[in-house]
């Protein structure tokens, strides 16, 4: 294989990666602030597509008005996800509301269908189909956008936990629920706000791939369950890791693309998955010991 | 006291031989295939929750990817019997060996481990055997799947009609309650009710937790590969739809609105969320359009119950039959 045709591979894995790393960032702020696995993750990016599908070609809104509209509905509807359905179970059951997202996942995409239909849907790209040539391999445009707007959001979520009082409680959630209630923090604001983000970079990751793929009411479950291997590859609950697995499963995609065959492509996701949970079940990048063993 | 506890006895004793009546005569009240047909489902979906039910409502754990036990089941019979000429039976054999051996390989190292982690071994393990059942198609027959699987027979019985294999699925239905039913009342099920209340406290009177969970998902991927074995040469045919993340997701639904520490409450949840895309096989009459109506929202239906049952009623039907049977809140 040659140097050309590698690259070419390595750049589809990058722009997978950017994707599973949205969805797996989403995973890991619900992980961190719940101690839960929100199954309607991908359900999330599924919305993302779809609004912004339906607020430009159903509304006539222009393209980047649409985006944001799709976008911003998302996170809506994951708040109101958390007030309606995770808030109630008052006891933070694990397995009770892991079962609950599951449930909420359904309803969903179910919901998706009525509105919108069971068609697929595509969006045009943000500035053009074209390609650019890096060292001979082609990348197209909007895979850049993609690439553009996952650094943006990890930047700004780097931002939100480093330098606001919101992320300083978020953190705060992550270590130790019932030590940031006794300093005063509003434990169960911050789990309304971490299912309003994690369903905003669901949507942002959906919308941006909508152009290349198309979308429909059925793309939820299997984006979601490569968002949380890659969640799970880099250590579930540390942001940063969920931004490296993503990458790292993206390229382990491509890689097994170009060197083994296709056929089995979205078993590799899957067999990340088991070997990580078996093996090194605190991830790539996570402490061992924490509470898990 | 004593008056009272003999007169629930009885009553209970009247319950069970109605409903064993009623369950075995239906083939005579109707003649119907297609209703028959839904029944016979039904029981395939029993026989799954069984072993669903001892693992969510005793053991405390859940498995997203049940589906793929049954379909492993349903396709080792089916090509056992079909390529290589072996009697039922011995496929029925084939699928509970090949799915005890495999829930055994899954839940061994995701146990181990504390939280979740089986819930998300079995999603990668039903998605990892969604892929095989459509690319391995030498044995599987790949997205069209396998057709003109023969009936299932005994020596020379075969259960060729539809009320044969109705009673054929309702009699390993029955059988699978009651092995299930004697494990409840086990040690081993008093052990599985102590670590649903409190795993820690369970440890400390010397209980082996994970060694009782993984045996309780062995049992419960067993069962289903047993399903799997029926349900392939009653319908005769099989194919990767109907063992996708999205049959696991319903077998879920139906183990939590059947309940905790409960068999009874599966079993009827399990009838109850099989019979709603078929509503017409129990409401004589139902419109065409209602019907539609109906399957047009069954997920939403689905879903919806989830969420209901785990904030409203987390002991789920299980939990209600309780209250009524001891006239108090069910407490453990």
């Amino acid at each position: 294989m040659g140097g050309v045709e590698l690259l070419q591979f390595a750049l589809a894995g990058l722009k997978n990666g950017a994707i599973y790393a949205l969805v797996a960032l989403g995973f890991t702020i619900v992980y961190a602030s719940t101690g839960v696995i929100n199954f309607a993750q991908g359900e999330f990016y599924m919305l993302g597509g779809m609004l912004s599908v339906w607020a430009y070609a159903d509304l006539g809104l222009p393209l980047p008005l649409a985006a944001v509209v799709g976008v911003m509905t998302t996170a809506v509807v994951g708040a109101v996800f958390e007030l309606l359905a995770i808030r109630p179970r008052k006891d933070g059951n694990p397995l009770a509301l892991i079962i609950i997202t599951v449930g909420g996942s359904m309803v969903l995409s179910s919901s998706a269908r009525h509105l919108f239909g069971p068609l697929e849907r595509a969006l045009p790209s943000f500035s053009g189909t074209g390609t650019v040539s890096i060292l001979g391999a082609a990348l197209e445009i909007q895979s850049i956008w993609i690439l553009g707007l996952t650094a943006l959001a990890v930047a700004s979520l780097w931002y939100l936990y480093n330098r606001t009082s919101l992320g300083r409680a978020m953190r705060a959630c992550a270590v130790d629920r019932n030590a940031a209630r006794l300093v005063g923090i509003d434990t169960r604001r911050v789990v309304t706000v971490s299912f309003l983000l994690a369903a905003a970079l669901g949507a942002l990751a959906g919308l941006a791939v909508t152009p290349l793929t198309q979308t429909a009411f059925n793309v939820g479950p299997s984006v979601g369950i490569k968002g949380f291997a890659a969640a799970i590859l880099g250590g579930l609950g540390n942001p940063i890791a969920a931004v490296a697995g993503g990458l790292v499963l993206g390229m382990l995609e491509s890689m097994s693309i170009a060197f083994i065959s296709s056929t089995y492509k979205d078993a590799i996701a899957l067999i990340v998955l088991l070997s990580v949970l078996f093996w090194r079940p605190q991830g790539l990048f996570g402490r061992s010991g924490r509470e898990k063993v | 006291m004593r008056e009272r506890i003999d007169m629930r006895l009885v009553v209970a004793a009247v319950l069970g031989l109605t409903v064993v009546a009623a369950v075995a005569g239906l083939p005579f009240f109707t003649s119907e295939r297609y209703i028959l047909r839904v029944f016979t489902f039904a029981g395939v979906n029993v026989i799954i929750i069984t072993g669903m039910a001892l693992l969510f409502g005793y053991a405390g754990q859940v498995s997203l990817g049940h589906a793929a036990f049954f379909g492993v089941g349903a396709y080792a019979s089916a090509f056992v019997v079909t390529q290589l000429g072996w009697p039922w039976i011995g496929g029925v054999i084939v699928a509970i060996v090949l799915t005890a051996t495999g829930g055994l390989l899954l839940a061994l190292p995701s146990l181990r481990l504390k939280g979740h982690y089986l819930a998300m071994a079995t999603l990668a393990f039903g998605e990892i055997m969604r892929v095989v059942f459509t690319e391995a198609r030498t044995v599987t027959g790949g997205p069209d799947g396998l057709s003109g699987i023969p009936y299932p027979s005994l020596g020379p019985l075969a259960f060729d009609s539809a009320s044969a294999s109705y009673w054929l699925v309702w009699a390993v239905a029955g059988i699978t309650l009651l092995l299930a039913a004697n494990l409840v009342r086990s040690r081993a099920g008093r052990a599985m009710r102590a670590l649903h209340g409190s795993e820690l406290g369970a440890t400390a009177c010397g209980i082996d937790i994970t060694g009782i969970k993984v045996r309780v998902f062995v049992i419960s991927a067993s069962f289903a590969g047993l399903a799997g074995a029926l349900y392939a040469h009653v319908v005769g045919f099989i194919s990767p739809s109907t063992f996708s993340l999205h049959v696991s997701v319903l077998l879920v639904a139906m183990a939590v609105l059947g309940g905790t520490s409960s068999l009874l409450g599966p079993v009827i949840a399990a009838v109850l969320l099989t019979l709603i895309p078929f509503s017409d096989a129990v409401i004589p009459g139902l419109s065409r359009s209602a019907l539609e109506t109906i399957q047009e929202w069954q997920e939403d239906i689905y879903g919806l119950t989830i969420i209901a049952v785990m904030i409203f009623m987390p002991g789920g039907i299980g939990g209600l039959l309780r209250r009524i049977g001891t006239g108090r809140s069910a407490e453990r």
